[in-house]
């Protein structure tokens, strides 16, 4: 076996001539044989008429191909093995979603004309080392807590007194010329102009994606061109990212103007410096992501709320203060995310819809996987659904404006769990308007 | 061998056999008393009718189906069970004609001599019978004009008397005819009757023949008159032309004798054909004038294409109309021998041969490369794979095995992924009981046909269902409840009442033990040849007595359900059918699992006997070898054995009322229909459908009606509420448009209103929920007057509240027994599977109780209920390997997915189709499907879809079930 369980191997290859442009994840690279027929196949399929789109073997190992702009060909391999059983369907929705991120990845830095019209592979390779750092991040999933990758919602903060921070977003964007901007506090969106939550999901998802990684750089400020693969894929933006405190970044999209000196030296003084009390109130959310007025019941292990219109989700897992003795051992944090994802794509492969689907075209959603056939096979609406497993309980409903997935431990009785989801959903909402 | 030696023995049993085929009304006392018939006159020499279907390698698969025209003459006539099959039916004018024109050269036709003697001695046993046994006979049923008989011999001599005849009535027929079949054994080229006889089945003596030496005749053009038919041949099958037509015309072409043989030497290939046919009708009184409209307006159900596909027919149509999607299955080698690169060598089988699985044919290349790289990449083997072609997603599944792989591919949109490693390891089972292995079944070069008809039927049962029962009266099948039913590990079992399962089980029970009185072996000192292991009894596709292992019990039934047997035995009566072939029950050929010191399993050689009979049908497993005679070669079916399992069925069939009474038994536990939910439907709506149905319900909905026209006088307020829309509980009634959320499931997700709507509290607020049923008017009657009669809104037929004044005391007693699964005061039930995996059956309730509750809505909601299982059944699967192994041993922290899944629910709502009122909001309805897995007391897995107003524990409602279920 080449591949250990559970990693991924990431491959990219041009699609015409299968030359290898990267190859990232996991320790150890596939032989060049494997990754050769791993392209064979599917050139070959090609040929005939046939289009591979994935595969699976025993122990939930996973193969997943795509090809972009009949350009750039994506492969994603997991080994499975190791007790790895049974995720094989959430592992495929997975890895088409990586897919999908690591191209818009490869678009935002370098555009989608030197990707689309390969002339020279060997440039293309060192300019494809510039979204290395990138596409990493997208593999690694180094943060906990950020789902947006998979979900395709922005994730989100709620910050206890939004106004003023609405406000301090909206003059600063505009006084820097533009129409795009945004605050991250924690990796997260806590504001945003009206224009920024219009930009395509993919794009503010990737954006926040990039914030973070420019954050985890430790510079205080940088110009950052970006192509927005939905957007604008061939014409470049600026990206100006203004670290306001540690765990708080500002950042526009802007044209040639202003400079990032003046923007630095005037503009983010004379916004921001009367918040930073608002701004501190607003890191001590932290991780819970939800204001310090939203109570939520002592069941709720962990929570993802996605306003489907907004295309937003919040999302947080909580330890609980006090664990009674005798009850079976609550999963730990990471697992307890883990378990979040799983059980956000086991509902919304089977039950739910997934949004952007709809904007895609019949050719790109069945490229995208086949987790569409299953729903369409429902006569009636799925509105809730829910999942008792070995580890925990977990519930996910759906209505026209939400979609809410909970954790809760197993003591607490199914029956109630359906009041504990409703419950949660209209405090969150009533007391943020989320 | 014994009994070959001595042949009077069991065709003197067949003879019983065929004797109460024909006399149903004496069977009973006939069957008791078999012993006697023993050594009575009948010595007459006779073969089965299915002897000459034996292929070489000794297998036989022998279909004979009742016609479907006596079916319905019977139902009239239910007291009279009495079948006769095509054979006995038709033989007698056949007979007569062969005997008394055309014998010689039916007999030199045939290769075996003795047979001749054979046939005659059936003629004439046949004819002498009727005035033999009673003196009505069948011919005494025929006069008989309250039950008259649907037979196609209608100038019989005895009917003959005050018929008036009206000539002059053309009717059309549409025949099916198959000039390959000529060919068969089955209908030798007669000389004589030419394509007329041998295509059609129709037998015509031209008057020449006939009337030899008279000079009047000239010969020239003549009328084809329908002299008689030939069995099994079409003309017979569509069971409309009847002796005495003319026949006119050939697809709008006029046909005389002239030219009938030219005409129909121009069908190519198996098509359809309208015959035009001159016929008389019958006028001798009103009786039979009756019959004959009732004959006319309910014309005979064609022969379904399954039917036909087991036959062997026609393949090649069905075959076509769905060449265009994609679909193949192909066994490939994976040693390639590269010295001598052959094209296509490495396809050791492939089906089927079309546009669209040509290209799937041609990118083997993938499914052999994937193979073979990808277990060292992720360490695991290939399971499936998904491709795009053109527009069709395909799923292909694979199976390794030795150094050959099984590759299957089936368009998305028939097999969700979820559930194609199912479908996949059962086609692999079901050819490794049949074959012993793939091997054994891919690499013979004879297996070729049989493989390809495997396979034909395995495609169409999944790509096209409908074409297949398109003959009978079925709904639109449910692909996803063939997909979850036939992939349980389980049958379906019939629960019955106790005496009747005892009874049913003795006479299994004395079937096994294989004392056969003189028939056996025992009897002449020889040694045995098979030694029965066990056997099951299906009656109309329900399990009723299972005496196997569970794992050859799955055998024998993945068999069944890939030749649609059991739906077969439902839905159509099955005249005769006998089914015999060696299988490699999977459980003994492993080697067993069980490990009892001291004891290894026999290596013996394994066969599948199964007999059918109207609509029971018996499989019974034998063993050849071990401490029975071991088998050398391919021996055919056993006659003595066959007769046996025949004399069982007949024997059960005194059982068949009480089984049909447990068949027509209101459902328990108690089953709601999902329309009567729905506020659109009044309560009145729901009585009527239901009183059509079941003589209990009817008395009951009778009884309903009553209490509610009582109540009309009483109050008009009571009436006008009825009238006016019933309000469930708010949360169904479409009201939700008065809450600010706007949410899709109602009040429960409006915030203020949210305590409201917990199930929990919907429990206790019970004032809410006006349903009937928390009328509380038990005790009350109808005293209550303006209050309480608004609140019978929906009177549920099951709960009794008003109506138990009105109903006798044994009738309450009645519906009290009745066993509900749901709690709260009203039943909330809509459906469930119920699955016991160590004894590998399931329950769910039947196929009538699901129609019984008819309405629009109801079928959605089982449909759904299917797909739905599908899913949590593979979230169940999922998780069974990760069982087991300790939770410390899990690597923390990733890779393993959701973990085992106990219980998973999917909460639904619909709406009625098409609600044009834009004022309101269409009323909704939402119900749960929920699955759990029992590991307790025993392994269980339980399915069932209820409506939401009451919080149910899964795991309560699965202990009811099975505490009320004595398996």
């Amino acid at each position: 076996m080449m591949l250990q369980g559970g990693s991924t191997q990431l491959l990219c290859l041009t699609a015409s001539s299968g030359v290898p442009l990267f190859t990232r994840g996991a320790s150890k690279q596939l032989p060049f044989s494997v990754i050769g027929s791993l392209n064979g196949v599917h050139m070959f399929g090609g040929g005939q008429g046939v289009s591979l789109s994935s595969c699976e073997t025993e122990g939930g190992g996973k193969v997943v191909w795509r090809v972009f702009q009949d350009s750039v060909m994506l492969i994603a391999v997991t080994g499975g093995g190791q007790g790895g059983a049974g995720s094989s369907k959430e592992e495929e929705v997975r890895l088409q979603r990586l897919l999908e991120n690591v191209w818009n990845c490869m678009v935002l830095v370098l555009g989608q004309d030197e990707l689309a019209n390969v002339r020279n592979v060997e440039r293309l390779k060192r300019d494809l080392r510039s979204c290395i750092s990138l596409i990493d991040q997208l593999l690694e999933e180094r943060q906990e807590g950020i789902l947006g990758n998979l979900t395709h919602c922005a994730d989100s903060l709620l910050p206890p007194n939004p106004s003023l921070l609405q406000q301090a977003v909206d003059g600063f964007a505009q006084s820097a010329d533009s129409e795009f901007g945004c605050l991250m506090v924690h990796g997260r969106i806590a504001a945003a102009t009206e224009k920024w939550w219009r930009l395509a999901p993919q794009e503010v998802v990737l954006l926040s994606a990039l914030m973070r990684s420019l954050s985890a750089s430790g510079s205080a400020s940088c110009d950052y061109p970006v192509f927005l693969p939905q957007g604008s894929p061939t014409v470049a933006h600026r990206l100006l990212r203004f670290q306001l405190l540690p765990g708080a970044d500002v950042c526009v999209l802007c044209g040639p103007t202003p400079s990032l000196h003046r923007a630095e030296s005037g503009l983010v003084v004379r916004f921001w410096t009367p918040l930073v009390e608002t701004l501190r109130d607003c890191l001590a959310v932290g991780e819970r992501c939800l204001p310090g007025s939203v109570s939520l019941r002592p069941a709720v292990l962990a929570l993802l709320l996605i306003n489907r219109e907004a295309r937003r989700s919040v999302s947080c897992v909580r330890c609980p203060t006090h664990h009674p003795p005798g009850d079976p051992p609550l999963p730990s944090k990471a697992r307890c995310w883990e378990l979040m994802k799983l059980f956000y794509i086991f509902s919304t492969t089977r039950y739910f819809t997934q949004e952007e689907s709809v904007c895609l075209t019949p050719e790109e959603r069945a490229q995208g996987g086949n987790t569409e056939d299953f729903i369409l096979g429902f006569s009636h609406q799925p509105l809730q659904c829910y999942l008792v497993t070995e580890e925990c309980k977990s519930f996910g409903l759906q209505t026209p404006q939400h979609q809410l997935f909970l954790l809760t431990p197993l003591s607490v009785p199914t029956f109630a769990l359906r009041t504990v989801a409703t419950q949660t959903l209209s405090d969150v909402v009533t007391a943020t308007g989320f | 061998m014994a009994f070959l030696a001595n042949p009077r023995q069991f065709s003197e049993k067949t003879l019983c056999g065929g004797h109460t085929e024909e006399d149903g009304a004496e069977h009973d006392s006939d069957c008791e008393s078999a012993s006697s018939y023993y050594s009575s006159d009948y010595s007459d020499d006779l073969e089965p009718e299915w002897l000459d279907e034996i292929q070489k390698n000794g297998e036989l698969f022998y279909l004979e189906l009742s016609e479907g025209e006596e079916e319905a003459a019977l139902a009239q006539a239910a007291a009279n069970q009495g079948v006769s099959t095509n054979h006995v039916r038709f033989s007698e004018k056949e007979a007569e004609i062969i005997t008394e024109q055309n014998k010689k050269q039916r007999c030199g036709s045939r290769a075996k001599g003795e047979p001749t003697l054979k046939r005659l001695a059936r003629i004439l046993r046949r004819k002498r019978r009727p005035s033999q046994r009673r003196g009505g006979g069948k011919d005494g049923g025929k006069d008989n004009l309250s039950s008259p008989p649907a037979s196609i011999l209608k100038n019989q001599p005895g009917q003959r008397q005050g018929v008036t005849v009206q000539p002059q009535q053309l009717k059309e027929v549409c025949v099916y005819l198959n000039p390959k079949r000529l060919a068969g054994p089955s209908s030798p080229l007669s000389d004589s009757g030419g394509l007329l006889e041998a295509l059609l089945g129709v037998v015509h003596r031209s008057s020449q023949n006939r009337v030899q030496g008279d000079p009047a005749v000239v010969r020239q053009e003549e009328r084809l008159t329908v002299h008689g038919l030939m069995p099994n041949s079409p003309a017979v099958k569509c069971g409309q032309i009847l002796i005495g037509d003319v026949l006119v015309a050939v697809d709008d072409v006029d046909v005389t004798s002239e030219n009938i043989e030219r005409v129909l030497s121009c069908i190519p290939g198996p098509t359809q054909v309208r015959l035009t046919l001159e016929t008389v009708a019958l006028v001798d009184d009103s009786t039979a004038n009756d019959t004959l409209s009732v004959r006319k307006m309910k014309t005979s159900p064609p022969v379904s294409q399954l039917v036909r596909l087991l036959w062997g027919e026609d393949t090649a149509e069905l075959q076509m109309s769905i060449g265009h999607i994609p679909h193949i299955v192909m066994y490939l080698s994976l040693k390639l021998d590269s010295a001598s690169p052959q094209e296509e060598e490495e396809i050791l089988y492939q089906y089927p041969v079309s546009e669209a699985s040509s290209k799937l044919k041609g990118v083997r290349g993938i499914f052999l490369t994937l193979c073979d790289m990808l277990e060292n990449v992720t360490g695991g083997r290939i399971i499936s794979s998904s491709l795009l072609l053109g527009k069709h997603l395909v799923h292909v599944g694979y199976w390794k095995e030795s150094n050959n792989l099984l590759v299957i591919g089936l368009p998305a949109e028939r097999v969700p992924l979820l559930y194609l490693q199912t479908v996949v390891g059962d086609v692999v089972r079901t050819l490794k009981v049949m074959y012993g292995s793939l091997d054994s079944a891919f690499c013979k070069v004879d297996h070729g046909p049989r493989l390809d008809h495997f396979f034909c039927l395995f495609f169409q049962q999944l790509i096209q269902p409908s074409r297949l029962r398109d003959g009978s009266s079925a709904p639109p099948p449910d692909v996803s409840g063939t997909l979850f039913l036939d992939g349980l590990p389980a049958v379906r079992w019939l629960t019955l009442p106790p005496e009747i399962k005892m009874e049913v089980d003795t006479v299994l029970s004395d079937f096994e033990s294989s004392d056969f009185g003189e028939m056996s072996e025992d009897f002449f000192g020889l040694r045995r040849l098979y030694v029965i292991l066990g056997s099951c009894l299906f009656y109309k596709s329900y399990l009723i007595a299972n005496h196997l292992p569970k794992e050859d019990l799955l055998d024998v039934c993945l068999y069944c359900q890939h030749y649609c047997l059991l739906p077969l035995a439902s839905e159509q009566r099955v005249g005769q059918l006998v089914i015999w072939r060696e299988v490699f029950p999977q459980q003994r050929a492993n080697g067993g699992g069980s490990t009892a010191p001291g004891y290894s399993q026999p290596q013996g050689r394994h066969f599948l006997l199964i007999v059918g009979l109207r609509h029971f049908m018996q499989c019974v497993l034998l063993e050849a070898g071990g401490c029975a005679s071991p088998a050398l070669g391919s021996p055919g079916p056993d006659c003595v054995y066959i007769d046996q399992v025949k004399a069982t069925l007949l024997q059960l069939e005194v059982l068949e009322a009480g089984i049909e009474e447990r068949l027509n038994a209101p459902p328990a536990p108690c089953l709601s229909c999902a329309d009567w939910f729905l506020p659109a439907a009044t309560a009145r709506d729901r009585l009527d459908s239901l009183a059509s149905s079941s003589p209990v319900l009817s008395k009951l909905a009778g009884a309903v009606k009553g209490s509610s026209t009582g109540s009309r006088g009483r109050s008009l307020f009571g009436e006008k509420s009825r009238r006016s829309s019933p309000q469930r509980s708010l949360s169904d009634s479409g009201s939700e448009g008065q809450m600010d959320a706007g949410s899709g499931s109602g009040s429960s997700m409006a915030p203020g209103l949210s305590p409201h709507s917990t199930p929990d509290s919907a429990r206790k607020l019970g004032v809410r929920r006006d349903s009937m049923g928390s009328g509380g008017s038990d005790g009350s009657g109808g005293s209550g007057g303006l209050f309480k009669i608004p609140r019978m809104k929906h009177p549920n037929p099951f709960y009794l509240g008003t109506l138990k004044k009105t109903l006798t005391e044994r009738e309450t007693e009645e519906m009290y027994n009745t066993m509900k699964l749901t709690s709260g005061a009203e039943n909330t039930l809509f459906h469930y599977v119920m699955m016991e995996t160590v004894q590998g059956i399931f329950i769910a309730p039947t196929h009538r109780e699901v129609a019984q509750l008819s309405g629009s809505i109801h079928p959605q909601l089982i449909r759904n209920f299917h797909h739905c299982c599908l899913s949590i059944r593979a979230a169940f699967q999922q998780s069974l390997p990760a069982r087991g192994r300790r939770a410390a041993d899990r690597p923390q922290g990733g890779g393993w997915g959701l973990g085992p899944v106990k219980e998973h629910g999917v909460l639904f709502q619909c709406k009625p189709e098409n609600w044009t009122d834009q004022r309101k909001p269409a009323p909704t309805m939402t119900y749960w499907v929920i699955g759990r897995m029992l590991l307790e007391p025993v392994p269980q897995e339980f399915y069932v879809c209820f409506h939401d107003s009451v919080a149910e524990v899964p795991v309560e409602m699965a202990f009811r079930l099975s505490f009320g279920l004595d398996l």
